[in-house]
């Protein structure tokens, strides 16, 4: 075994999880908001709804590797050119956004109808029973599985590293062609990965507790 | 240089077999992973502490790092320890190991889900431990557990595209060869993107009609 290659290389693999977490948070960001659009979109009908299906069975059933290539090596034949980091956030960010819109429309479907025809009852609007009434109820219900899915985007952002976009799977891809410390090093890359997401996992397992045990 | 139609047409063979090695290891895998599933959550489940914590640390640290870090640490890293595998054997067994922790998280949650009542009648039946475990807890539990278990299937049926990266010649592998030999990468991805939701969306049908034979007892018999 060879640690002293890990020691050495430390820095560039820190650098690597810092472009891991950056390209998380970005897509995390991103995802959320488009997947709220389209969540809503699903609750509604007509063209707005078919649109908003399909765009979720699209990203929802299909490998994001696939999507991530789709994007990076098949757009271009259309004229539609991107960098691989721009690739792989968009890709990402619609992969994320399509399980997001899962998540909003099933915690705003949780909700019991008598919410709404109260809300309605009292003279508010759709949008104003959505607003005050409906949503801060169903975000409390989206909160755990949103931070599940926070923890998925934060491990798949290393199929980055397929169309070579510097992050901390690719940091280690280098280091093992330049030293061939394979074992060692890509033991280091998943624990570096644990590090970060072990703690999400943890935290999402206490809010799920804590939200079951109030509404129980 | 030949219309889409026909190059798509020309392509399909290459393509199906490579969707036939994606079935093939994808059915593997999910044997191999519900199998250690199972095990894994009955050490959660064992009223002996050190496997409760042997079973949530495989649990733990299979799913908070990323498929493609297995795959390439089972595949890259563990050569150097002498362990030699093929590609095939190398996706195989990481996907096994990754979806057997997202599966025994499903499974101990229906392990606890069967009532305790039912334990005890078992036992005052006079049923050993093992066949407590065996005749009664288990087909509740897998009962129970079989809508979350599809998930995880589906889940991967897409995750096996990842095999791709060390070379196993699966679905996603052929896309990407024929892309470097044609350069007809919209043609290329979009046909694999749809035979991969071909795949996905037959599982989710075959998954629901598994479901619903062997949750037909819990639904109200018309008389």
């Amino acid at each position: 075994m060879r640690w002293d290659v890990v020691a050495a290389n430390a820095t560039y693999l820190l650098e690597g999880l810092r472009g891991t977490v950056a390209l998380g948070l970005l897509v995390m960001a991103l995802g959320t908001v488009l997947g709220f659009g389209v969540g809503l979109a699903r609750l509604g009908r007509g063209v707005l709804y078919a649109c908003a299906t399909g765009f979720v069975e699209l990203f929802r059933d299909t490998p994001l590797i696939m999507q991530i290539f789709f994007i990076f090596f098949g757009l271009p034949a259309l004229g539609i050119r991107l960098n691989p980091f721009v690739a792989a956030a968009a890709a990402m960010t619609f992969f994320a956004a399509a399980n997001t819109a899962e998540i909003v429309r099933g915690a705003i479907q949780s909700i019991p109808r008598g919410q709404w025809e109260a809300a309605r009852s009292l003279g508010l609007s759709p949008a104003q029973s959505l607003r005050w009434v409906i949503l801060p109820q169903a975000l409390r219900r989206m909160l755990p599985p949103m931070m599940g899915l926070f923890t998925t985007l934060l491990k798949d952002t290393s199929l980055a590293a397929i169309v070579n976009v510097f992050e901390l799977t690719t940091a280690g891809r280098r280091v093992v062609e330049r030293t061939l410390a394979s074992f060692e090093i890509w033991l280091v890359v998943a624990a570096l990965y644990f590090l970060v997401c072990y703690p999400l996992s943890v935290a999402t397992q206490r809010l799920e507790r804590r939200l079951v045990a109030e509404t129980a | 240089m030949p219309g889409p139609a026909q190059f798509w047409l020309e392509s399909l063979p290459a393509l199906l077999r490579g969707a036939l090695l994606t079935l093939q290891v994808s059915g593997l895998s999910i044997v191999l992973a519900s199998l250690l599933g199972v095990a894994v959550a009955a050490c959660r489940t064992a009223p002996v502490p050190l496997l409760r914590w042997a079973g949530a640390a495989y649990v733990e640290v299979f799913r908070n790092t990323p498929l493609l870090v297995q795959i390439f640490f089972v595949f890259f890293g563990l050569p150097r320890l002498g362990l030699r595998l093929s590609p095939f054997q190398s996706g195989l067994a990481a996907l096994s190991l990754y979806t057997a922790a997202y599966n025994a998280e499903v499974f101990r949650a229906g392990l606890e889900a069967v009532p305790r009542g039912l334990r005890e009648a078992a036992a005052a039946l006079g049923l050993s431990p093992w066949q407590r475990f065996r005749h009664v807890i288990l087909p509740l539990a897998v009962r129970i557990s079989l809508p979350a278990l599809g998930n995880n299937f589906v889940a991967l049926v897409k995750n096996s595209s990842l095999v791709s990266t060390i070379g196993m010649v699966e679905l996603t592998f052929v896309a990407r060869d024929l892309e470097a030999w044609t350069f007809r990468s919209f043609e290329v991805y979009g046909a694999a993107t749809l035979l991969y939701l071909g795949l996905v969306l037959a599982l989710a049908w075959g998954l629901r009609g598994v479901e619903a034979r062997t949750l037909a007892y819990l639904r109200p018999r018309a008389r």
